[in-house]
């Protein structure tokens, strides 16, 4: 069963179904490997940014990096009994066995198995996505802490996300024995279940500010000039953290900033402040909630404050300004399991997810 | 840069030099002020701040800076990330206190 959407679709729609509803992904660019073996602590310890600190059943949001310290990888780590599961973008399957081979301290070894060949990814993003699974699943997803994750029958349920909004990433057994998309899909009508395409994703990133390894994540950006330093630790060594020590030790001269403009915004443009260059447009497109153009810059720190604007393109001498991220304001966080349900949505005021004086 | 965006930027980097101080100090956070980046999430992933932490905030809000108990109900989409604190006091605190170094 193919839960592809049709890219030339109306996206806005789709986000639609994002930040007021649910919706379903197909996330088949997802990478997941299972790795285990007597050394797997000390092995993933070396290759994850972040202090190992997990119980089982937990995950921590972190990236992989290279020896220059730019991500290859968007992944979460998480503690899974004696094993731990590497769920992540940005490298196939055999790049982030490579990636761990080519990492691990000498001499340990690691089993690796890829879980894409046994099972399907998929995410639920939206306010009341807690509530269809919760009707499909079990109650125990209303219970699932944000980072945590658990095993059912024929899935395991992962709580994390990159809209801004409640999000499950579900993978489940290909062989579908179990129906549980089937249910999905059924039940789904109830509570206004839609489906999103990666486009309506991405732009749900963009106006939440979640980085996305498959576009600024290809821009060469060290994570202290994308603003990730809460994804790893100084305090550690992995791959990357020398020259990350010496960006830190030398001062940021530049920052990735959330930029809005009324106007169009592409990858290279260039921006300048009262004619002299501050930077470049990272990436640019129309924000499906807000309407404007969002976009993120990479700006010479003195401008790469929210209020500065007066940036202007070079190139079309469009104007644009830095705001402060997120860009919208998620109805998810008024959203309250225990008070609310999409069934009686209408009878509750929630705030707007964006007003033209935000 | 111009005169008067330098002060208003200048006035910016003050007041969120005072809430990552208020993250590090207050909250015990386990990292330095320069670690804290003004757009990343303040809670669930990012800092990772809970909700006592965000009542340790209402609190320094109210206390550093002036901003009222009425405002509270705005407070849950204000407290996204520090550069965001920094919009919702320079809007809602008292201009004395949020001038004060």
């Amino acid at each position: 069963m193919s839960l592809q959407t049709d890219v030339a679709r109306d996206v806005a729609s789709e986000v639609a179904s994002v930040r007021q509803r649910v919706a379903l992904t197909e996330c088949e660019h997802v990478v997941g490997l299972r790795l285990s073996g007597p050394s797997v602590f000390e092995i993933v310890d070396a290759i994850c940014p972040c202090e190992l600190y997990l119980q089982d059943g937990q995950m921590l949001h972190t990236l992989l990096l290279d020896e220059t310290a730019c991500p290859v990888a968007d992944a979460y780590v998480c503690a899974d009994g004696q094993d731990f599961v590497l769920i992540t973008e940005g490298l196939s399957p055999d790049e982030l066995r490579a990636y761990l081979r080519q990492c691990a301290p000498a001499g340990l070894a690691l089993d690796i198995r890829d879980l894409g060949q046994s099972q399907r990814p998929v995410s639920l993003n939206g306010p009341y996505a807690w509530e269809l699974l919760s009707a499909v699943l079990s109650a125990e997803v209303i219970g699932l802490p944000y980072l945590g994750f658990y095993h059912g029958s024929g899935f395991t349920c992962f709580r994390a996300g990159k809209t801004g909004e409640y999000g499950y990433d579900l993978w489940l057994d290909r062989s579908g024995d179990d129906g549980l998309l089937e249910r999905l899909l059924n039940v789904g009508g109830e509570y206004g279940l839609g489906r999103a395409g990666l486009s309506a994703l991405d732009a749900c990133s963009l106006e939440n500010w979640v980085f996305n390894m498959r576009r600024e994540g290809r821009a060469r950006l060290s994570p202290i000039e994308l603003q990730l330093q809460w994804r790893l630790s100084y305090r550690k060594a992995f791959p990357g953290s020398a020259r990350l020590g010496e960006l830190r030790r030398a001062g940021p001269r530049r920052r990735a900033v959330l930029v809005a403009s009324e106007h169009e915004l592409s990858q290279g443009d260039v921006l300048c402040f009262a004619g002299e260059p501050v930077g470049e447009v990272v990436l640019g497109e129309r924000s499906p909630t807000r309407g404007d153009v969002l976009g993120i810059a990479v700006l010479a720190m003195p401008h790469a404050h929210p209020g500065v604007g007066s940036l202007e393109v070079a190139r079309s001498g469009a104007s644009t300004r830095v705001i402060s991220a997120p860009a919208v304001n998620n109805r998810s966080l008024y959203v309250d399991p225990q008070r609310h349900s999409y069934g009686t949505r209408s009878e509750h005021v929630f705030p707007p997810i964006w007003s033209t004086g935000a | 840069m111009q005169s008067e965006l330098m002060q208003r930027v200048a006035r910016r980097e003050r007041i969120l030099s005072r809430l990552q101080a208020v993250v590090v100090r207050q909250l015990q956070y386990r990292r330095e002020a320069d670690e804290l980046d003004p757009d990343a999430p303040l809670f669930g992933s990012g800092f990772g701040l809970d909700s006592l932490d965000a009542v340790e905030v209402v609190v320094c809000l109210e206390t550093d800076f002036g901003v009222s108990l009425s405002e509270h109900e705005l407070l849950r989409g204000s407290m996204r990330s520090l550069n965001v604190l920094v919009d919702f006091v320079i809007c809602h605190g008292d201009p004395k206190r949020v001038l004060a170094d």
